[in-house]
């Protein structure tokens, strides 16, 4: 039976009665792309698809508040219409929510010109496994009052707590935005997309792509996203063609490119010693161990 | 062996103070107001002898204050008859590899020290806090630093890649961005010294933008200046900065030493850098100065060349500085509330300051809404003191009312603590506590600071950390 708590105080009521009896629970958002590891498939699914839409959007602060179920497509809809955006775009496409994407810490094709997950994210609030609701962070962009609690939940994998609300950081959409097809062989594709990343005006993504990863969409190569001014996408375009024989593609590649893209997977510490602290920082928020348990342990 | 003469036979007589005279260089920070005299101050020249140092505290049960170059804003470095742990002997910058654009550095590197090291290579370190020609990379780390241009760039945060971190129990361990398990680097990063010791660092380096453009603009309304900062950030342009001096501030800049020709009679002023590739970036500062003149800017000066440039920061960087002209003590101030929020709050801090007869002067990073309201006073006056105090509390709690945070670059320190359950609910205070005490069980490394000691409940350690008892990543 999957439990699906209506309210932060029924989700806290939920795990604190879990943890009490010592019964494993399975977070799940939109249920459709997050699927960690084996070891949680066994434990009770919690389902968090309460916690969903917006709940605070003031445009001009380039600031958003949503329910962490809200899906990355919705996130991009209502971003949109004031022409702005989170450069989130998690691998893995945008049916998948929001507070998955911060809870795994999934970073997409932007994310190294434009900030990973813990780049962006200004503040939470969650349910550790204790039952104790923390609301860490804020919605300023900038902001060092107390420990950061924001930065352990994510990429947590909701091991220390349920995510319910996120607030994010936010970016005005680009005045020109292009998509830009390289045909490149594996060995000049990676050639050159160390060579834009570097330059004095990177694309804001630059992706290697297979033929065979695309469905046959386009040819290997360089996918590229210039995007700012329009002289700065001018020189950029001009600097492509440079290159090589590139050619302009349609924009939606992207998230065709994001859902070809293979799932994160979680990831323990290398040594001994930080392995024997992220014990101690699981058992600090969740004693009883039943957050999603086996996972990063 | 007393614990003096321990720390001594470590690291050399001559690096251990413990006669009150020397002690009282060390009862400040860079917040005056403050005096917090150690017990005894220590030190280290060498990575190994910093470790070896925290070893000894551990086994002595000795609580620590770790310290950089003392430029810190929050009194996080005010150590109460704790041992001082100064690490600005260890500067050493290791490597610079200009391929990864990374540098390892020991944490006493003076910030600017790193940036002038990576210049060759076209590149700088770009958090640049107001006392970058003083503080240390390892000090930017505990507070998470920002700056100017941190509205662009990030904070220290976005630039830290990895740190070999001493423990207080003097377990070794290397945190790493690319590692896997939990963000303890970003948990790290910030912590103000209450998780242990940063020997060693690994930090980002950006390249120097082809032209920097820096603006100048005066206006007669300070609502209109404020308005004129959401309206930039709006039109989708990035400035590397976005600064704001209130008139206050500008009288007080343009009467010190630090004059950067500021109009004295403009209600606020707004310095906008606008940096990058060449190409593109006229259109970036045409636009930036149509924005300020369509909303009411008297004047906007433009100034590309260095020495120019260098002048209009001059008083924007010394403005703390300069201020020190008007009265003996200075409250320092760094709250955060929605960009679009900054008009109605600039109107509230001057109301509070009228009700209290105080004088606030507001320098600030106004791009990311990030108030500097401070306030000049004579602490010796008692009916003074507690009028500045009085208006500092509804300032803070106006910008908690906004929306915002009570410190955004300062760190919360010894000074902040006040507001911290204004803030925070009680069970998140309690989940900071929590994650302290998987660093530091023993609360040992600079106790009573940050989160207030009644929310942090008493509770066992997962796992026995006495002498040393966690496993050390091999050195």
């Amino acid at each position: 039976m999957t439990l699906r708590p209506d309210s932060v105080a029924e989700l806290a009521a939920f795990i604190s009665d879990a943890a009490s009896a010592r019964r494993a629970l399975r977070l799940v958002g939109r249920g459709t792309w997050l699927d960690a590891d084996e070891a949680v498939r066994d434990a009770e699914p919690l389902a968090l698809t309460a916690f969903d839409g917006v709940i605070e959007y003031e445009p001009g602060d380039l600031t958003i508040t949503v329910g962490a179920a809200t899906t990355l497509a919705e996130l991009d809809a209502v971003t949109a219409a004031h022409h702005q955006w989170c450069p989130l775009a998690p691998w893995g496409g945008d049916t998948g929510s929001v507070g998955a994407t911060i809870s795994t810490a999934t970073s997409g094709p932007f994310s190294h010109a434009l900030g990973l997950p813990r780049d962006l994210v200004l503040g939470l609030e969650c349910v550790d496994g204790t039952g104790k609701v923390l609301r860490p962070g804020g919605r300023v962009v900038k902001n060092v009052a107390g420990f950061d609690l924001v930065r352990l939940m994510t990429g947590a994998w909701g091991t220390l707590g349920a995510i319910t609300r996120v607030s994010l950081r936010l970016r005005a959409r680009p005045a020109a935005d292009e998509t830009w097809h390289l045909p490149l062989d594996a060995t000049r594709a990676d050639e050159v997309q160390q060579e834009l990343r570097r330059s004095m005006t990177p694309p804001i993504a630059c992706e290697l792509v297979r033929e065979d990863q695309l469905s046959g969409a386009i040819a290997d190569g360089l996918l590229v996203r210039l995007a700012g001014n329009a002289a700065v996408v001018a020189a950029g375009r001009a600097d492509l063609q440079r290159r090589a024989d590139a050619r302009a593609a349609d924009g939606a590649l992207w998230t065709t490119l994001r859902e070809h893209a293979p799932s994160r997977v979680p990831r323990r510490p290398r040594s001994p010693a930080v392995q024997a602290l992220n014990r101690e920082v699981k058992h600090a928020f969740d004693p009883a161990g039943v957050l999603n348990p086996g996972i990063l342990q | 062996m007393s614990l003096a003469a321990s720390l001594r036979a470590i690291v050399g007589d001559t690096h251990v103070l413990d006669r009150p005279a020397e002690l009282l260089v060390y009862e400040s920070d860079g917040l005056p107001g403050y005096q917090r005299t150690p017990s005894v101050a220590v030190f280290p020249g060498t990575a190994d002898e910093a470790l070896a140092v925290v070893r000894t505290l551990a086994r002595a049960g000795v609580p620590f204050v770790p310290r950089g170059a003392g430029t810190g804003l929050s009194g996080g470095a005010l150590a109460d008859g704790a041992v001082l742990l100064g690490l600005n002997r260890l500067k050493r910058i290791i490597a610079i590899d200009p391929v990864r654009r990374v540098a390892r550095v020991e944490p006493g590197v003076v910030n600017v020290t790193l940036t002038k090291a990576a210049t060759p290579f076209g590149l700088h370190y770009a958090p640049d806090p107001s006392s970058q020609t003083a503080c240390t990379i390892g000090g930017n780390l505990a507070e998470n630093a920002g700056g100017p241009h941190c509205l662009k760039y990030g904070v220290t945060l976005n630039h830290v890649v990895a740190a070999k971190v001493a423990l207080p129990d003097g377990t070794v361990v290397e945190l790493d961005s690319d590692d896997g398990g939990y963000d303890l680097l970003g948990a790290f990063v910030g912590s103000e010294g209450c998780f242990g010791v940063a020997l060693e660092l690994t930090v980002k380096l950006t390249p120097n933008p082809e032209r920097i453009v820096t603006l100048l603009a005066d206006f007669t309304s300070i609502d209109d200046a404020a308005q004129t900062v959401s309206a930039i950030i709006a039109a989708g342009i990035l400035p590397a900065a976005l600064e704001m001096m209130d008139q206050a501030t500008v009288g007080a800049v343009e009467a010190s030493i630090y004059a950067a020709g500021y109009p004295t009679d403009a209600a606020a002023v707004l310095l906008v850098e606008v940096d990058g590739a060449t190409v593109g970036l006229d259109d970036d500062v045409q636009g930036v100065d149509g924005i300020c003149r369509a909303h009411g800017a008297r004047d906007v000066r433009i100034a590309t060349e260095p020495a120019a440039r260098a002048r209009l920061w001059q008083g924007r960087k010394k403005a703390f500085g300069a201020m020190g002209r008007l009265a003996p003590h200075l409250v320092v101030q760094d709250a955060v509330v929605p960009r679009t929020k900054l008009p109605a709050l600039l109107a509230r801090i001057a109301a509070i300051g009228d009700e209290n007869q105080v004088r606030v002067c507001n320098v600030f990073h106004a791009g990311d809404g990030n108030l500097h309201p401070n306030i000049p006073y004579n602490a010796n006056d008692r009916d003074e003191a507690a009028r500045v105090h009085v208006a500092m509390r509804q300032i803070m709690q106006a910008c908690i009312d906004a929306g915002g945070t009570i410190t955004g670059e300062h760190g919360v320190g010894l000074d902040k603590l006040p507001y911290m359950d204004a803030l925070f609910t009680p069970d998140t205070l309690d989940g900071m506590c929590r994650l302290r005490d998987v660093f530091d069980p023993l609360r040992r490394a600079n106790p009573g600071k940050v989160v207030p000691v009644r929310y942090c409940r008493e509770r066992r350690p997962a796992t026995a950390t006495t002498d040393g008892g966690r496993r050390t990543d091999d050195r």
